[in-house]
């Protein structure tokens, strides 16, 4: 009963109320006051009346017509007070989780009557948290790339409330199976009590939870997750026609034919049905740099080069402005329109070349060329055991490491090039096969080699193809380089095999964490039986060797210090490199507040507060020396547009369903459980009573 | 005033009067028109024996002459406290009315003689003749004041009995009797005169433009009447009121006595020109 009604008077209030038709029956009772009037004669008066007794019965009725529609009124009033009202859709179940989306495509304005789609999502849990009875408890979670416990399971509205009103936007993606998982983790209680930061979050007993998830859909179908418990309930936000330009990608690097002028490069994503024309405007350091006009076609995304020239290191902002036909002249979301880069000092990248000697490493390294790409530094295998290279090798203070015909105990953090010799770690040596002590920094030079001795070799390798896209191998010809002998390589996953030969690769490049490890499975100079040392390859006599040599450094070495930072994505950490003994360093945010950040266990500095976009500054002393920038350029944000069904109808095109594992979970358009008012049908129908009652009364006094 | 001198005052019956005016009366008299003869009975006037008939059958005759007679013309009026209701109030229209009737007769020299309802049996109006007394008959109209609380049938009852002559009666009121006009009018019709009456309502008892809730009060009687007007209590008074005209209407007709229904909006002359000339009344 209570479900029908909701109270909205106070009692005292209600008492007011019960006196009035009392008071409408008074008086109609009391003897109505006649107003006298002489008349010449009442004969024909009496005469009328006394015909008129014959309908006394309608005339009473009559009479009382009136109070009876007055007193409907009253009713109907008093009904329309009690706020009368069902579910149209009921809240389905005992427990519930909500799932609020505040990634930054949440962020988008193109809601009518809320402030963006965040909003417009807070509105509608707000109102199913109003649903709830005493026995039903609800959780809230917010999540964007990952989820957050904002309220754990209560039955408390009034702190669901509360906690619900702390939802912040973010500028983060989203990642929907995340906090599937972690809502699955406390419906399903067959795992353990999870940690959340350092707070338990008790579970409860194995019960089936609704989950209603409230987001814009702009992520991949969930894969790979199983509801279990779960029932799930899509209520998707926004519009399927949201217009946004945005920026997805602001990088700098050198030019190609002029490797000390630097180029920006602006990449501009239009998510309309329409071409529109826009105007990036770079800024450095606050001001105005450059601008230029891009037409980018609808659904398509276009680029703006920009010659930096000799423009000094800074922050740079790429600004999108445009105008579009929505009455606010903006796209719905304005946090995409701008991007952050970081123009640093473009001091040449330090590159070591550890080798016993090789003459032509030397001359092809030797040109003007080279040197404009990098610090070149010579050393003998022997560095390779002391204090120095350790240090050095450890903290990053090299962009490139060659190693020829020597190898490292273990992998420098930095970009290496290894001639001859694979790079230490189980990662090239076949994986699992591999033993774990080859990772042992004791292990000996000599034991290393023996180890070496156990990698396939090759003699006479025929050069079968090589990559030519590959930056490396650009514009190097292959075709008649012979090679006496090699090692055939056995790439990690995610190996780029830049040179095949009849044998199998023989050069390859492969990412490891950061930095990339190219390998050259055949020395170019060997150390024959006898010692002396031997030509293994013709390679260096042509001319595609220097070539190679420059390729390789302008890729590992050059443009390492723009690129390698180019852009980090809110959240992520970032590792800083510097030189020297320092052991701390200070980085300022974009909102101007400063960091400490302290040498890691692992000998290097990682800065974890990366949630604001924007360009960050990292300070030794007082002194700049590096800046970072970060973004989140996530096309799947920045296409705020409600992914709408596929195929169909064009009058019918509805937000699409989200599929999470094998299950289908349907948007429900607008059957978000509401309740339904009927206080609005019972004051309309009082009005209608009133509009009679004068209607009746009128009749009476008038015609 | 000069259309009237132009009327003139019609009955349809010859009466006699008691001067030798202009009209022909049935009353044999000692005219020069021979009438008729009749026998000698003891009180007779002598000088109105026929001697020449006396010669020759030997029988004493009295011969009758055809006497030229004058018109008496009363008009009665109803000045009771209704007659005081109307704009003009119906007792100023019915003088008006008396006025232009009397002054008609007057200038015919007719014998006029203008009475209200409430006059005490022994006291008469001025018997008015001649032209010269249109003055005193509109100076006698008035001092007529509405108040009188005579009812209708006792007022025309003593009016039979102050004036036993014969004429023509027109009776001006508004017939709102409690007790009815039928006794009142049955009165007249015994008098053997002729009989105008003539109903006069205001505007405001034919359509009465009342709203609410309303106490009516009788002016003569102080009856009350409640009623709350609505449209089928409107409707049903008018109904009643057609009723009660009509009702007068037939019984006037069926004893020969001549009635119309007067609206004070309707002007004086008018009325006399036009209508009551089409009744005979004036010629």
């Amino acid at each position: 009963m209570l479900e029908f009604f909701y109270n909205t008077l106070s009692p005292w209030q209600w008492g007011l109320l019960a006196l009035v038709p009392p008071a409408i029956l008074a008086l109609y009772f009391l003897k109505l006051k006649r107003q006298p009037l002489e008349v010449p004669s009442t004969y024909l008066w009496k005469r009328s009346i006394e015909d008129m007794h014959v309908n006394s019965l309608w005339q009473r009725l009559r009479q009382n017509l009136l109070l009876f529609l007055q007193l409907l009124l009253v009713a109907l009033a008093m009904l329309a007070l009690l706020r009368p009202g069902w579910e149209s859709s009921k809240l389905d179940g005992q427990r519930f989780i909500f799932l609020v989306d505040n990634s930054e495509s949440m962020s988008s304005t193109d809601i009518d009557g809320a402030k963006n789609r965040l909003e417009e999502a807070k509105k509608l849990v707000g109102g199913l948290i109003d649903q709830m009875d005493s026995g039903m408890t609800a959780m809230l979670v917010s999540f964007a790339d990952t989820p957050q416990v904002v309220q754990e399971f209560t039955n408390n509205r009034r702190l669901l409330r509360e906690r619900l009103e702390t939802i912040e936007p973010t500028v983060r993606g989203t990642d929907l199976k995340g906090a599937l998982e972690l809502a699955d983790g406390l419906a399903n209680p067959s795992r353990m009590p999870i940690q959340e930061g350092d707070k338990e979050i008790d579970v409860v007993e194995a019960q089936p939870a609704t989950v209603y998830i409230f987001s814009d859909g702009r992520f991949e179908n969930v894969k790979g997750f199983s509801l279990g418990n779960l029932k799930p309930y899509y209520i998707p936000l926004g519009s399927l026609e949201a217009k946004n330009l945005a920026i997805t990608a602001f990088t700098t690097r050198r030019g190609d034919a002029h490797p000390e002028r630097r180029q920006a490069f602006v990449q501009v994503a239009n998510f309309t049905e329409a071409a529109h024309k826009a105007t990036v405007e770079l800024q450095l350091d606050g001001s105005f740099l450059d601008a230029k006009e891009v037409d980018v076609p609808a659904n398509e995304s276009a680029g703006v080069v920009f010659a930096l020239a000799d423009a000094p290191p800074g922050k740079l902002m790429a600004k999108l402005k445009y105008e579009l036909d929505t009455p606010t002249k903006h796209d719905v979301l304005e946090q995409d329109d701008i991007g952050y880069a970081a123009l640093n000092d473009q001091k040449p990248g330090r590159v070591l070349v550890v080798t016993p000697g090789n003459v032509a490493l030397e001359v092809a390294l030797a040109t003007e060329r080279a040197h404009k790409l990098g610090n070149i530094e010579f050393q003998k295998p022997d560095v390779l055991t002391g204090d120095t290279y350790k240090r050095d090798a450890e903290s990053g203070a090299y962009s490139l490491i060659v190693y020829d015909q020597c190898a490292p105990a273990s992998a420098p953090r930095s970009n290496t090039l290894y001639i001859g010799r694979v790079p230490p770690g189980r990662a090239w040596r076949g994986g699992d096969k591999a033993d774990a002590k080859e990772d042992s920094k004791s292990k000996s030079e000599v034991g290393k080699a023996a180890a070496d001795e156990a990698l396939p070799k090759t003699s006479g390798p025929q050069i079968v193809d090589w990559d030519r896209s590959h930056p490396i191998l650009a514009s190097v010809e292959l075709g008649n380089v012979e090679i006496a002998d090699s090692i055939v390589l056995q790439p990690p996953p995610g190996a780029t095999v830049l040179i095949d030969s009849t044998a199998g690769p023989i050069a390859a490049v492969a990412p490891r964490d950061s930095y990339q490890d190219a390998v050259l499975g055949f020395e170019i100079f060997g150390q024959g039986v006898d010692g002396a040392r031997t030509a293994n390859t013709n390679w260096p006599r042509m001319l595609s060797f220097p070539t190679f040599c420059l390729n390789t450094l302008e890729y590992l070495a050059g443009g390492t210090e723009d690129s390698q930072l180019a852009s980090t994505r809110p959240g992520q950490p970032v590792e800083l490199r510097t030189t020297g003994k320092v052991s701390e360093l200070t980085v300022v945010d974009p909102s101007k507040k400063e960091h400490a950040v302290r040498r890691t266990a692992q000998d290097v500095f990682q800065f974890q507060n990366t949630s604001e976009v924007g360009v960050y500054d990292v300070k030794r002393g007082d002194q700049v020396v590096e800046r970072f920038a970060v973004n989140l350029f996530d096309r799947q944000e920045s296409d705020v547009r409600v992914r709408p069904t596929q195929g169909g109808e064009a009058s019918t095109i509805q937000p699409a369903d989200i599929k999470i594992g094998n299950i289908e979970v349907q948007a429900t358009l607008g059957q978000t459980p509401s309740r339904f008012e009927a206080w609005k049908i019972v004051l309309g129908c009082a009005l209608f009573v009133l509009i009679l009652e004068w209607y009746i009364y009128n009749r009476r006094v008038y015609l | 005033m000069a259309q009237l001198e132009r009327l003139e005052l019609v009955t349809r019956k010859v009466f006699r009067g008691r001067m030798k005016g202009e009209r022909r009366s049935k009353r044999k008299g000692q005219s020069v028109e021979f009438a008729d003869f009749r026998s000698y009975v003891p009180g007779d006037d002598l000088r109105s024996l026929d001697w020449n008939l006396y010669a020759r059958l030997d029988k004493l005759i009295i011969k009758l002459f055809l006497e030229e007679e004058d018109l008496h013309f009363f008009t009665l009026i109803d000045s009771s406290l209704s007659m005081g209701f109307g704009t003009p109030t119906k007792l100023e229209y019915a003088k008006q009315l008396a006025a232009a009737l009397g002054f008609v007769g007057l200038i015919r020299t007719d014998r006029v003689r203008i009475e209200t309802l409430g006059q005490l049996s022994n006291q008469h109006g001025p018997v008015l003749r001649g032209r010269k007394s249109v003055w005193r008959m509109l100076e006698y109209l008035n001092s007529i004041e509405a108040g009188e609380t005579t009812s209708l049938a006792t007022g025309v009852k003593n009016f039979c009995l102050r004036n036993a002559g014969k004429g023509i009666v027109v009776l001006i009121s508004d017939l709102m009797d409690k007790a009815g006009y039928e006794s009142a009018l049955r009165f007249l019709v015994s008098q053997r005169v002729d009989v105008y009456v003539i109903q006069v309502l205001s505007q405001e008892e034919i359509d009465p433009d009342v709203k609410g809730d309303l106490k009516l009060v009788d002016v003569e009687d102080q009856d009350i009447a409640e009623i709350t007007v609505s449209a089928p209590l409107l409707a049903r008074y008018k109904s009643t009121l057609n009723a009660f005209v009509g009702g007068a209407q037939e019984f006037c007709n069926r004893r020969g006595m001549n009635y119309l229904l007067a609206n004070n909006q309707t002007p004086v002359k008018d009325l006399i020109g036009s209508y009551l000339r089409r009744r005979g009344l004036v010629r």
